[in-house]
């Protein structure tokens, strides 16, 4: 990959998804939102793996392009990068439950990449990133509330 | 199922074990009234919600 090309990539994220044993419930909608997701070009997808967590630790890692029926995901599967190794199953695979399986899904955000290639053109560089958990914007308006209710 | 051989061998890119965000796990769980705790956290991230000022 070129510099320029690197200059030009958006902020890659992870997550990793988990479906403790018997509550997973597979309708499509997750498939089908994010193909919503790539066709808007809002992200691309570099990579996919679904991980199971036997009762014992143990992990096995099943490729996007061995599970079964794929429908639309087969247009995604595709253009995957292949970019996460093996140590990097075991260090996902450490936050699953036992018995547990779980999709781990990395993605470019492409809506990120023009802002940041037009911040780094302006003289910046990114110092600090990070996401807010919804709880703590709770926790904070009650916080709030109670500090309100107290001053009436 | 084995993973690919192109996995195999390679430096990671997840640089230590994950430790599992219980938050997160919670949020996802629907809970006793996750529609009304869904409208409080939008209306706090609205511009312009009254009584609500940077605190900064």
């Amino acid at each position: 990959m070129t510099d320029t090309s690197l200059d030009h990539l958006g902020p890659v994220d992870y997550l990793v998804v988990e479906f403790p044993a018997g509550a997973s419930n597979f309708t499509g909608e997750m498939a089908a939102e994010l193909l919503a997701l790539v066709d808007s070009g809002t992200i691309r997808v570099i990579d996919v793996l679904i991980l199971t967590k036997d009762e014992d630790g143990a992990v096995d890692a099943t490729e996007l392009a061995d599970v079964g029926e794929l429908g639309e995901l087969k247009a995604i599967e595709a253009q995957l990068a292949e970019l996460l190794a093996e140590e990097d199953v075991e260090h996902l695979a450490a936050a699953m439950e036992p018995g547990s399986t779980a999709g781990v899904l990395i993605w470019e955000n492409l809506w990120a990449a023009p802002f940041a290639s037009a911040a780094r053109r302006a003289g910046g560089q990114l110092i600090a990133n990070g996401r807010i958990p919804i709880q703590a914007i709770i926790a904070s308006i009650e916080a709030d509330e109670a500090s309100a209710t107290v001053g009436d | 199922m084995p993973l690919r051989r192109a996995r195999v061998g390679r430096v990671g890119v997840i640089g230590a074990p994950v430790a599992k965000t219980a938050v997160v796990a919670r949020a996802v769980t629907p809970g006793p009234s996750p529609v009304a705790r869904t409208a409080v956290v939008a209306a706090a991230v609205t511009p312009g919600r009254p009584g609500r000022r940077r605190r900064i």
